[in-house]
């Protein structure tokens, strides 16, 4: 979007995306003939602040001097535009009072539904489209109301992406290593890091609303529909103080897998929105997110709440103070929460993305919180606590008081074959089968089919089916899991996390294959014993030898059941796993 | 260090094998357009309509409309690189609607070599001019970016000088008839004198109907060109690929 550059009476240097003169805003004298873009406007109004010379007094031909001085900046610029001169605004149209006024214009319905929908948005011409297409307005009328809040100081208009000294950078996501290209205004970038959720260039603008989300302190209906554990009050306890501190910007709540860490943040969030604070709940995933919405929607009955995923382009616009977003959607507010709980932080696709990370930081209000979440933190995490940047919480047990089950590893032999399953095997998976349905993880995805085959024809009789990310049965095949309708299912580590499947155990085929780290191995461990009914099971780690990542994800479990017992939030240990060592043994 | 460490790597990498690069059109095999998506779009089976660059079968010369005298007249031929569809319309869309348009730098190559075994050697190439205020949003004209990778690969000259006169409104909602009337005095030459006798490649990204192309030809034949060749990237396909049986 192209803006004219205006002069106010005042001698003030601003824009305008309107020529009409009913529009551009009052006291405004002149504007240059040809729209430019936000970024060269920005450069004007900067390089005129850097020359005025400190004066009390204002010389009389100042608005010459001035537009004198705007013409050469945008001459020198050498463009191809014959008509690059100033006009002036007629004299009747420039006091008058007929100025903009929206709720006239479009109807107060849509005015304050606009309001509603853009609060702490950072929402690119795009975004803006797709929200005027949901409120059946053209794309003028929607540029209308966003430029009126940002003459009214609400919001602001700023290049997508920005040049500055240090080079450029996404003012959206943060990325600096930017695709430049020769424009009609000379060097212009496009941004290719947070494309996906449409084009962010030098030439366009962001709009950048500064409202906050809620407008003050409410009423919230907060009904849990359990109690905690003891091991959960104390972790809750914690997380509320954190929250309601003044101390610690940033914290780390390192919980063991299936504890429940989610909901140990629900009464800090409680407190948050009533008084008046907005949280945000974001997650790398959207399976996590809409694992989390009905737990949310239990417990806050009536509560709106913002349900941003997808990977579609759309913005999917809704209002309320508790935001549920994937990371990326993060990337369309700017300083909108006052919390901000981010679930499984190390996951893919957030760990080591740094336009993400940016997008969290920058979504964060100023004395914001920011809780990460997570049963395997990542070294960098876990480095940050030790230096005391970020403070730590532990969750060490679950709730029905069960250690984590731990791995047991059985070598393979020499190599995984689908067409050679030793007998040893069988029999392992059988007396797993015995415990519960057995929930096969594969490095790869060309290892599922083969596996399916080899697991068909060894167990005849069984319902064996497996998935992957791109399946596209995946999302039917999953709640037929859920329900326990296969005895086995082989996924890659789509499964790896954020899921509970009662009854399940656990094998993971090639458990030395370099994707799967230490986080991974914990997480898919963690898939085995979530469920009161059931809180026990057996974790079997098939390969060919035993990894660093396969040491540190059982140290890793030992010390949280350690931790758990020291603290005498689990019962003294029992003999798990009694039908698997017998061959495990024999295998070593 | 960090940073170091991936430049490092990343040398290191292309001085070991040649970087891979993946298809521009699937994302998937081997690029800048693999073996399928030449099949799939750039369709080596099919032939061009000489009059309006569609996609035909291989043993006609026009497409129906041409036929019918419907199609532009001021060219001597008009061709177009592949079908726009799918993966090949996503990328040019990228281009224009994303910003990319050093997207077109990878396949200049490939292209370039198409179009010089499919038109004669001309003396200039001039891009079809987008209108100042579409330029000034957009910040860049894809044609003039396609040309000057054509100018790049093959060494002809660029001939400046045509420009857009009035912003009309987009061809994509008009009919084949309006399209025409609708470009009426759009283009003008301001320099004529560089075209006087000349034979020039007129190049845009996308044709359709070519009646944009047509209205560029027609100020071109007025400053005296001798010999125009239409060239784009994509073209329509001829939806009677089949005849119907009356």
């Amino acid at each position: 979007m192209l803006f004219f550059l205006t002069l106010k009476e005042n001698h003030e240097v601003s824009f305008s995306p309107f020529l009409e003169k009913d529009k551009l805003n009052s006291g405004v004298i002149s504007y240059i003939s040809a729209p430019l873009p936000l970024a060269i406007i920005q450069i004007v109004q900067e390089r005129l602040y850097r020359r005025q010379p400190f004066s009390f007094r204002t010389p009389k031909n100042k608005k010459n001097i001035l537009k004198h001085q705007i013409l050469k900046i945008l001459k020198d610029y050498r463009w191809d535009i014959s008509d690059l001169t100033w006009k002036e605004v007629s004299e009747d149209s420039c006091f008058h009072e007929d100025r903009l006024d929206p709720g006239q214009d479009i109807g107060n319905e849509t005015w304050k539904a606009f309001n509603q929908l853009v609060l702490g948005r950072q929402l690119s011409m795009g975004d803006l489209r797709g929200l005027a297409r949901e409120l059946r307005l053209n794309d003028k009328e929607i540029t209308k109301l966003a430029h009126y809040n940002v003459e009214q100081g609400r919001a602001q208009w700023i290049p997508s992406v920005k040049l500055s000294e240090r080079g450029w950078q996404c003012q959206r996501c943060g990325e600096k290593d930017v695709e430049e290209w020769p424009s009609f205004y000379g060097a212009a970038a496009t941004c290719r890091s947070c494309e996906s959720i449409g084009a962010s260039t030098s030439l366009n603008v962001l709009y950048r609303d500064e409202r906050s989300l809620l407008d003050g302190p409410s009423e919230v209906l907060f009904q849990p529909y359990w109690t905690f554990t003891e091991a959960q009050g104390l972790a809750s306890e914690q997380v509320s103080e954190f929250i309601k501190g003044t101390s610690e910007k940033m914290a780390l709540l390192w919980a063991a897998c299936g504890a429940g860490k989610t909901e140990v943040c629900f009464p800090a969030a409680a407190w948050a929105l009533k008084q008046g604070k907005s949280v945000l709940f974001a997650a790398p995933r959207q399976d996590v997110i809409n694992d989390i919405v009905p737990r949310l929607q239990r417990d806050f009955p009536n509560y709106p709440i913002q349900v941003l995923t997808g990977t579609t382009t759309s913005v999917k616009f809704q209002a309320g103070g508790m935001v549920l977003a994937t990371t990326h959607q993060v990337l369309r507010f700017w300083r909108s929460f006052d919390v901000i709980f981010m679930d499984e932080m190390d996951a893919f696709p957030y760990h080591g993305s740094r336009a993400l990370e940016w997008g969290l930081k920058h979504a964060l209000r100023q004395g914001g919180k920011l809780l990460y979440l997570t049963a395997t933190p990542s070294y960098d995490g876990l480095k940050a606590t030790q230096l005391g940047e970020m403070m730590l919480i532990r969750l060490p047990a679950r709730h029905h008081r069960n250690p984590l089950p731990v791995p047991i590893w059985a070598t393979s032999g020499n190599s995984l074959d689908p067409n050679g399953c030793t007998s040893i095997w069988e029999k392992q998976i059988e007396s797993l089968r015995r415990q519960g349905p057995v929930l096969i993880f594969v490095p790869k995805i060309s290892w599922i089919d083969p596996w399916i085959k080899c697991f068909k024809h060894r167990f005849p009789g069984w319902s064996v089916d497996g998935s992957y990310s791109s399946d596209s049965g995946r999302s039917i095949k999953i709640k037929n899991l859920q329900l326990g309708q296969y005895d086995i299912f082989v996924s890659t580590t789509i499964l790896e996390r954020g899921i509970t499947l009662p009854g399940i155990q656990v094998v993971v085929l090639g458990a030395d294959h370099p994707i799967f780290d230490e986080r991974a191995l914990v997480q898919m461990a963690g898939r085995v014993g979530r469920t009161r009914e059931i809180p026990g099971g057996g974790v079997l780690l098939l390969s060919k030898k035993m990894t660093p990542a396969m040491k540190t994800a059982v140290q890793w479990i030992e010390e949280q059941n350690r931790l758990a017992l020291e603290l005498g939030l689990i019962e003294p240990l029992e003999k798990e796993g009694k039908g698997l060592e017998g061959v495990v043994e024999r295998c070593n | 260090m960090k940073e170091l460490w991936r430049d490092v790597t990343k040398i290191t990498r292309a001085l070991w094998y040649a970087d891979k690069q993946a298809c521009l059109f699937c994302g998937k095999e081997h690029g800048p357009v693999c073996l399928e998506c030449q099949t799939i779009y750039l369709c080596p089976e099919l032939g061009r309509c000489r009059g309006c660059g569609k996609l035909i079968p291989l043993e006609k010369l026009n497409c129906l409309d041409c036929v019918a005298g419907k199609g532009p007249k001021q060219l001597d031929q008009v061709t177009a690189w592949g079908h726009y569809s799918g993966g090949f319309k996503e990328f040019i869309q990228t281009i224009k609607f994303k910003a990319h348009p050093r997207l077109i730098r990878k396949i200049s190559r490939p292209f370039s070599d198409w179009a010089i075994s499919q038109i004669p050697v001309v003396d200039g190439i001039v891009a079809v001019p987008m209108h100042i205020t579409r330029l000034a949003e957009r910040g860049f004209n894809q044609a003039e970016v396609i040309t000057s990778a054509l100018h790049w690969e093959l060494g002809l000259p660029i001939l400046p000088g045509v420009e857009r006169l009035e912003s009309r409104s987009s061809q994509v909602l008009l009919s084949r008839q309006e399209r025409l009337h609708n470009l009426k005095g759009a283009f003008v030459v301001r320099q004529p004198e560089y075209y006087q006798g000349r034979s020039v490649w007129l190049v845009d990204d996308v044709t359709t109907t070519g009646a944009t192309l047509e209205a560029v030809a027609e100020v071109l034949r007025e400053s005296g060109v001798q010999a125009i060749y239409g060239l784009c990237l994509a073209a329509g396909l001829e939806k009677r690929l089949v005849p119907l049986q009356d």
